[in-house]
C-alpha cells in the first residue's frame, strides 16, 4: 500500500516536472525573443565587426530568424521532443554539447560549496542555539550580513584580503586546488548565513522537548546531546532548504565564474545572455529547470524515508 | 577593427561593476601606485616607431617559455572569423601574411615575394615564396591562397574583418603553383596593406576544408613561427616553436626559427590583476596594460613600457548626420568648438594617450598634420547654437527651439566598463545647454541602435592600417540600411568626398594619394561628422628579460617572432 502511494506520488510529480520544464523553455524562448536587439546581428555585427550582409543574411536563414515567431517557436519544440537543444549562435556547438563541456567545473564549484556550506552550517547552529546572549546576537549579527551581502562583494572582499593582500590564493584562473578556495567560499558564505540561522531556530525548538531533557537526565554531555539528538530532528529542515541552496548556488556561479575568471555554466549563461545566444541561453534554463526538478523529486522520496507519516496525500 | 579597451564578450555587467569597484577600491589601496598625470598631448609623448626593436643587442638565448596575458578572449582562434583585437598579437604568432608593412606604411613581402598591379588597379599577379609549410605539413602555395581568400569570403566563416577587407576580390586564376593572379571587381589600392593585418593570415587550406567552423576556432593551423598546441576557451593557449621556420618577414632582418620554445598566453579579464600579475613576475608581457596603471609600469626600471599610437580613426563620437538635430552643421560645429577635449583627455586617459583633432590617427600615411578642427572657443559654440535657433533656455538650463529640448542620445553597451569620458562630455555639454542622455544597455541593443540610425552620438574607434579607414567610415556606400551593412555611423553622405575616397582606390600612385587623403581630410574637417577625442594607442608592457621585441607594422603590438627570454 505504501509503496503503491509512493510510486503514484513520484509519477505524478514527474508529470509536474515535463510541465515545469516545458514551462521554463517556452518562458525563456518568448523572453529572449521578445527583449529589445537583432539576434542575428547581436551575433556577427558587434563593436569593430564589418560583416558583409550576405554573411548576415546566411545567419538568419541557418537559425531560422526570418521565420515567424510562433513558426521558430513550434520548430523549437519539436527540436527539444528530439532531445536536441539546437545550436549555439555564437560557439556554433551544439547547446547540450557546449554545457557539457563547462558543467565539470561548475559542478566542482557547486560541490565544494555545498560540503563547505554545510560544515560551516552545522557547526555554528549547533553550537550557538540556546546559548548566552551576546553569542547569539554576534552570530545572527555575520549571518545577516553575509545573507545580505551580495556575492560579488563577498567575492571581492576575499580577492582583496586573501589573494592580494596575504597572497594565499590566486586571484584567477582554474590551476588545481589552490584556485578553487576562494570561489568556494564566495558561493557557500551567503547560502551558510541562511542555512546556520534556520537550523539554529529550529535547534532552539528541538531542545525544548522533552526527550532531550531525558537525554540530560541520563547524564549526556551537551555536545553530544546536541549533536546526537537534537540535530537529526532538526535536519529535516535543512532538507527542505534544498532547492533554496540549488537556487542560490546556480545564481551564484554565474557572479562567481565570472568575478574569478573560472569556466562553468554561469560564465557560459553570461556571455550567452550577453550575446543574445538565445539556443544557449534556453537550454541553460532547461538545465536549470531539470536540476530543480530532479533535486525536488529526490527530497520528496527523502522524505517519505526521515517521516513516514508524509505518505499519506 | 574593434575597440582598443579591452572589451569583451565573456566579460558582463556584473563583471563590468566587479572590476570597477576592484579597481577603485585597489587604488585607494596604493594611491602611490598611480602616480601624477603625466604631461598629456599626442604629439609629445614618447612613442615607439612602427619596426623598432625594442630592448634589442645581445646574443640571443635559445629556449624558454614566454608567458603573457591578454585581457578577453575571443573565444575562438581563427582570424578569418573572429574581429578581436588579440589577433594583433596572436595572428603573428601563428599565421603569416602575403604582405607586411614597411617601417613608412607602404606594403612590403612576405610570403607574396613580389607582385604585378595592372594600370586599371583591378588584376594583381602575386609571386608566391617556395618552400614554406603550415604546421600540419601542407604545403603554402597559390592553390593555399585561393582557399584562404574562399574562406574568408564565404558567409559561413561570418567574417567580420577579413573578408569585408578583401570585398572587391572577384576571383583568382592559378598560373603555376607559386604565381597567383588576382582579380579584383573594382580598383582596392589598400589591397597590400590589409593583406598584412593579423586577421589575414594564411591558414592550412587542409584544415579549412576539414573542420567545422567550431573545430576551426579551436584549433587552426597557420605556418607561423609557433603553432597552437593547447587551448582553453576563457583560461588560456599554449604555442609552441617550429623548428623548421625559415620564413618571416624580410623587413624583420632576421631569418630562421623562434628563439622562445614556446608562448604561454593566459586570459585575466581584470585590470588590477593583469597588472599584478606581470609586476609580481607571474608574467613578462602583457597585451592589455590599463592606462591607470600606465605611469606605474613606465616608472619601473625592470619593464619596457609602450603606447603605441595606431593606424586608423581615432577614438571619435560619431553625429548622426540624418537626423535632427545634428543634420544642422552649426550644431556640429558648435559641440567640437564647444567641448574641451584637451580636459577631457587628460583626465580620462592618465595622460597616456593624445588629442585627436581630425579624423584620422596620426601615425597614419598620409597624415595631414595641417588639416584641425577649430580650437576650444565656448563663445563660438554659444553663438553657433542660437544662430542654429537655439537661443531659449528651459529650468533646467538646457536649450530649447520651438519647445523641444537640445537633446543628444548616446547609445553605450554596459557589456564593458563604461568610459569615463561619457560623463566627462555630458558635463561639458551641460555647460553649452546641451543635454546629453547616455543610455546604457545591453551591446544586443545598441548593436542594433546602431544599424538602425536609433540615436544621435555613437562612440568607437576603428583600426585597420591603411588610410582607407576614411572609406570605412565616411563613404555614402558604407551608411547602413536594410540592404546592406556598413560603419558609416555618421550617416554622412557627401558627393565631394565620395568621388575623392573613390579615386584614392583608384590610384596606387603615392603622390596623388597623399593629395587626396588630404582633401579628404580637409573635406571631413569642414563637414564635421564627428567629435575626435583621442588617438587610438594601444598600452604593453614587458620584462626587461625579453628581449628583441619588434613594433608590429600594422597594428603596433609586439611582435614575438624573434623575440627571446634571458631565464
Amino acid at each position: 500500500m505504501r509503496a503503491k502511494l509512493l510510486a503514484e506520488r513520484i509519477g505524478w510529480r514527474m508529470i509536474a516536472g515535463v510541465g515545469v520544464l516545458w514551462g521554463a523553455a517556452t518562458a525563456a524562448f518568448f523572453t529572449l525573443h521578445g527583449t529589445a536587439g537583432d539576434a542575428a546581428l547581436s551575433t556577427v555585427a558587434g563593436q569593430g565587426a564589418d560583416p558583409t550582409q550576405a554573411v548576415l543574411d546566411q545567419v538568419r536563414r541557418d537559425y531560422g530568424l526570418d521565420l515567424p515567431l510562433w513558426r521558430q517557436y513550434v520548430d523549437y519544440l519539436g527540436q527539444l521532443l528530439h532531445g536536441d537543444l539546437g545550436e549555439s549562435y555564437q560557439q556554433r556547438l551544439p547547446v547540450a554539447q557546449a554545457i557539457e563541456a563547462q558543467l565539470g567545473q561548475t559542478v566542482q564549484l557547486a560541490a565544494g560549496a555545498i560540503v563547505i556550506a554545510l560544515v560551516l552550517a552545522v557547526g555554528v547552529g549547533v553550537l550557538t542555539a540556546k546559548r548566552r546572549r551576546w553569542v547569539r546576537a554576534t552570530t545572527t549579527g555575520v549571518e545577516l550580513l553575509l545573507a545580505s551581502t551580495p556575492t560579488f562583494v563577498i567575492g571581492l572582499v576575499l580577492l582583496i584580503v586573501f589573494s592580494i593582500g596575504l597572497h594565499l590564493f590566486p586571484v584567477s584562473g582554474q590551476d588545481g586546488l589552490r584556485s578553487l578556495v576562494l570561489p568556494t567560499f564566495t558561493l557557500a558564505l551567503p547560502v551558510t548565513a541562511i542555512l546556520s540561522q534556520v537550523l539554529r531556530s529550529e535547534l532552539e525548538d528541538v531542545l525544548e522537548q522533552p526527550f532531550i531533557l531525558t537525554a540530560r537526565a541520563r547524564g549526556m554531555r551537551d555536545v553530544a546531546v546536541r549533536f546526537r539528538h537534537a540535530l537529526r530532528h532538526a535536519a529535516i529542515q535543512l532538507v527542505t532548504m534544498s532547492g533554496y541552496i540549488i537556487g542560490g548556488l546556480l545564481g551564484g556561479t554565474v557572479i562567481t565564474e565570472s568575478l574569478f575568471n573560472r569556466q562553468g555554466i554561469g560564465q557560459l549563461m553570461l556571455v550567452a545572455t550577453t550575446n543574445k545566444d538565445i539556443p544557449l541561453v534556453v537550454g541553460v534554463v532547461i538545465f536549470c529547470a531539470l536540476v530543480y526538478v530532479v533535486v525536488n523529486l529526490v527530497v520528496d522520496i527523502l522524505y517519505t524515508v526521515i517521516d513516514p507519516r508524509v505518505v499519506t496525500r | 577593427m574593434p575597440l582598443s579597451e579591452p572589451r569583451s564578450w565573456p566579460h558582463l555587467l556584473t563583471r563590468a561593476m566587479s572590476l570597477a569597484a576592484v579597481a577603485t577600491v585597489l587604488s585607494a589601496c596604493s594611491a602611490s601606485g598611480l602616480s601624477q598625470p603625466a604631461p598629456p598631448h599626442g604629439d609629445a609623448r614618447n612613442t615607439a616607431a612602427p619596426g623598432e626593436v625594442l630592448n634589442g643587442g645581445g646574443t640571443p638565448v635559445k629556449g624558454g617559455t614566454l608567458k603573457i596575458s591578454m585581457a578577453a578572449d575571443p573565444l575562438c582562434l581563427d582570424p578569418h572569423s573572429i574581429s578581436s583585437d588579440t589577433e594583433q598579437i596572436l595572428g603573428h604568432l601563428q599565421f603569416d601574411n602575403l604582405t607586411f608593412l614597411n617601417a613608412d606604411g607602404s606594403p612590403g613581402p612576405w610570403l607574396a615575394t613580389s607582385w604585378t598591379i595592372s594600370p586599371d588597379g583591378r588584376t594583381y599577379v602575386f609571386t608566391l615564396k617556395k618552400g614554406v609549410t603550415f604546421a600540419d605539413g601542407t604545403p603554402f602555395n597559390a592553390q593555399a591562397v585561393v582557399a584562404n581568400f574562399a574562406h574568408m569570403l564565404d558567409p559561413n566563416t561570418r567574417s567580420p574583418l577579413a573578408g569585408p577587407y578583401i570585398a572587391p576580390y572577384a576571383s583568382s586564376t592559378v598560373i603555376d603553383d607559386y604565381t597567383l593572379q588576382v582579380n579584383l571587381k573594382s580598383a582596392y589600392s589598400p589591397f597590400l596593406n590589409v593583406l598584412a593585418q593579423g586577421w589575414l593570415g594564411m591558414e592550412s587550406p587542409k584544415a579549412i576544408q576539414e573542420s567545422t567552423p567550431a573545430q576551426l576556432c579551436a584549433h587552426p593551423v597557420g605556418s607561423g613561427p609557433f603553432t597552437l598546441t593547447s587551448y582553453t576557451p576563457n583560461v588560456g593557449a599554449s604555442y609552441a616553436r617550429r623548428a623548421d621556420y625559415d620564413w618571416g618577414p624580410p623587413a624583420l632582418g632576421q631569418t630562421g626559427a623562434a628563439d622562445l620554445d614556446g608562448v604561454d598566453l593566459s586570459w585575466i579579464g581584470q585590470d588590477p590583476v593583469r597588472y599584478n600579475s606581470l609586476i609580481s613576475g607571474q608574467y613578462q608581457l602583457t597585451g592589455y596594460l590599463p592606462p591607470q596603471n600606465a605611469a606605474a609600469v613606465q616608472a619601473n626600471s625592470q619593464f619596457v613600457f609602450e603606447d603605441v599610437n595606431r593606424i586608423g580613426w581615432p577614438f571619435t563620437f560619431d553625429f548622426n548626420t540624418s537626423r535632427a538635430p545634428l543634420d544642422d552643421i552649426k550644431v556640429r560645429k558648435a559641440i567640437v568648438e564647444g567641448v574641451d577635449v584637451n580636459a577631457i583627455v587628460q583626465t580620462s586617459q592618465f595622460g597616456q594617450r593624445g588629442v585627436a583633432r581630425s579624423y584620422l590617427d596620426s601615425v597614419t600615411e598620409f597624415y595631414d598634420p595641417s588639416v584641425q578642427l577649430p580650437a576650444y572657443n565656448v563663445q563660438d559654440a554659444n553663438a553657433l547654437l542660437d544662430g542654429a535657433g537655439w537661443a531659449s533656455r528651459n529650468a533646467a538650463g538646457f536649450r530649447t527651439k520651438n519647445g523641444q529640448e537640445l537633446d543628444l542620445k548616446l547609445p553605450v553597451s554596459n557589456a564593458t566598463t563604461v568610459s569615463p569620458v561619457y560623463d566627462l562630455l555630458q558635463a561639458q555639454l551641460k555647460t553649452l545647454g546641451v543635454n546629453l542622455q547616455v543610455e546604457v544597455q545591453p551591446q544586443t541593443q545598441v548593436t542594433t541602435r546602431r544599424y538602425a540610425g536609433d540615436y544621435d552620438l555613437l562612440s568607437g574607434v576603428w583600426h585597420t592600417n591603411t588610410p582607407d579607414v576614411l572609406s570605412i567610415k565616411y563613404a555614402s556606400s558604407q551608411i547602413p540600411n536594410s540592404a546592406h551593412l556598413g560603419q558609416n555611423l555618421a550617416r554622412l553622405s557627401d558627393p565631394t568626398l565620395d568621388r575623392v575616397l573613390q579615386r584614392s582606390r583608384e590610384t596606387t600612385d603615392r603622390t596623388e594619394l597623399a593629395s587626396l587623403y588630404s582633401q579628404a581630410q580637409k573635406q571631413l574637417v569642414s563637414d564635421v561628422p564627428g567629435l575626435p577625442v583621442y588617438q587610438n594607442t594601444v598600452l604593453w608592457a614587458f620584462d626587461k628579460k625579453l628581449h628583441n621585441v619588434i613594433v608590429n607594422t600594422s597594428h603596433g603590438t609586439p611582435l614575438l617572432t624573434y623575440a627571446w627570454l634571458v631565464p
